[in-house]
């Protein structure tokens, strides 16, 4: 029971990302202000950041060591799309410090800071009674 | 017994990673030697003797690199003062941001290159040196280390650089291949306002001198206006350039300008935005 309640909020919560996204634009063109180049800056930097890690995901070794946890792949996606522009950064900057050869202290402090950001998504339990 | 195999296992393990960097690939290097007639270099030597030198004091490489690009872009600076801005004791290193954003500080746009060797040779024949981050040591093992790359020598298959305590440092191109991907091919060029570089997109440009004009806004026109005879399609570039116009309260002229645009590209959103602001404004001010 519990974990069907957990699945719900899950779902939930990839639903209010989704409309979140799906609403920006007209959102931007309901905003009275100007659009600045410093949120044309930080909208490529997203984009820019987004690619980096979803390239990451990719990888079929990462793949495997996600499958391995009992992480699915997809879900982790649609997790990251909805990562703010500063945890998304973080995640990011953590991604270069990886050697590209992966040595295994890298990988695991890569580990470590994407579960803690799967742990943040866990943690905006904001619908306690769904 | 027990412990002693574990040694010699170590032992084994480090071999074969020696073996395994060793025999790494230089696919850039190999392209650039191997074609004799699809090559876009046009010089095959190109040595940039006016360029400083400052030799480094200890471990601080990135403070030297810095001020010898900085000096050579015409902001005379000494690496002392640069210590404090990107030096961090602790890890006895400087940090990549640091470096692009104490650049900035000193006028001139920090402009990241994409990693191609041929891209670094196009500026250096522009008399342009390169600011780069090389790992002279192994993916496991890292010492990082910041160079400037002064020239080039392809019959001697030689990357030139000041680089620590040596003035003019000949490394093969294999090696600098090598020690210069382990640091994600990092490689910088800094540019005078009005500056472009050789090759490079115009997403990079943009992002380069939108975190230029943060720090160095009343500088920043003569950027945005090169940009633009370059790429005078880019959709960023143009709201840059025009929100450059409208801080400065050039309204009709940033207004005429997104026009201009939106006739060639009428699906931008953000333009579509910032000229119907524009137009309230300015229908505000003529009633008032």
């Amino acid at each position: 029971m519990k974990k069907a309640i957990r699945s719900v909020s899950v779902w939930m919560l990839a639903l209010v990302f989704t409309a979140g996204i799906a609403f920006q634009p007209s959102a931007m063109a309901a905003n009275d202000g100007m659009v600045t180049t410093q949120q044309l800056l930080s909208q490529q930097q997203h984009s820019d950041n987004l690619a980096k890690v979803n390239a990451f995901m990719s990888q079929e070794k990462v793949q495997q060591m996600l499958t391995e946890r009992g992480v699915n792949v997809d879900d982790a996606k649609t997790r990251i799309a909805s990562l703010s522009d500063a945890e998304l950064e973080q995640l990011s900057a953590q991604i270069d410090e990886l050697p590209a050869g992966q040595g295994a202290l890298g990988f695991l402090l890569f580990l470590l800071v994407f579960f803690m950001l799967l742990d943040i998504a866990g943690v905006t339990d904001i619908f306690p009674g769904v | 017994m027990r412990f002693n195999w574990s040694a010699r296992f170590r032992a084994l393990l480090l071999l074969i990673l020696v073996l395994l960097q060793a025999c790494a690939a230089t696919p850039q290097t190999d392209a650039l030697l191997g074609t004799t007639s699809s090559t876009p270099i046009t010089q095959s030597r190109v040595y940039l003797a006016s360029t400083p030198f400052y030799p480094q004091s200890q471990y601080q490489c990135g403070p030297a690199a810095l001020a010898t690009v900085l000096t050579e872009s015409g902001v005379i600076v000494a690496p002392d003062e640069l210590v404090s801005q990107v030096y961090l004791p602790e890890r006895e290193g400087s940090l990549q941001v640091e470096m692009l954003a104490a650049g900035r500080r000193y006028g001139r746009i920090s402009l990241p290159l994409g990693g191609q060797l041929t891209d670094m040779m196009k500026e250096l024949e522009q008399g342009r040196p390169v600011l780069v981050m090389q790992n002279l040591g192994l993916d496991s093992l890292p010492q990082w280390h910041y160079a400037v790359v002064v020239g080039y020598d392809l019959a001697e298959e030689e990357i030139i650089l000041r680089s620590g305590t040596v003035e003019m440092l000949r490394t093969p191109m294999k090696t600098f291949e090598r020690t210069w991907a382990r640091a994600d091919h990092w490689s910088v060029v800094l540019l005078e306002p009005g500056e472009l570089p050789v090759n490079g997109s115009a997403d990079q440009y943009f992002s380069a001198l939108a975190s230029f004009e943060q720090v160095n806004e009343s500088a920043s026109e003569a950027a945005w206006v090169a940009g633009l005879e370059r790429w005078p399609e880019h959709e960023l570039l143009v709201m840059g350039y025009s929100n450059l116009l409208y801080r400065q309260g050039n309204l009709e002229t940033a207004a005429t300008m997104l026009e201009a645009f939106l006739q060639r590209q009428p699906d931008y959103q953000p333009a579509q935005n910032n000229l119907n602001q524009i137009r309230q404004e300015l229908d505000g001010l003529s009633t008032r």
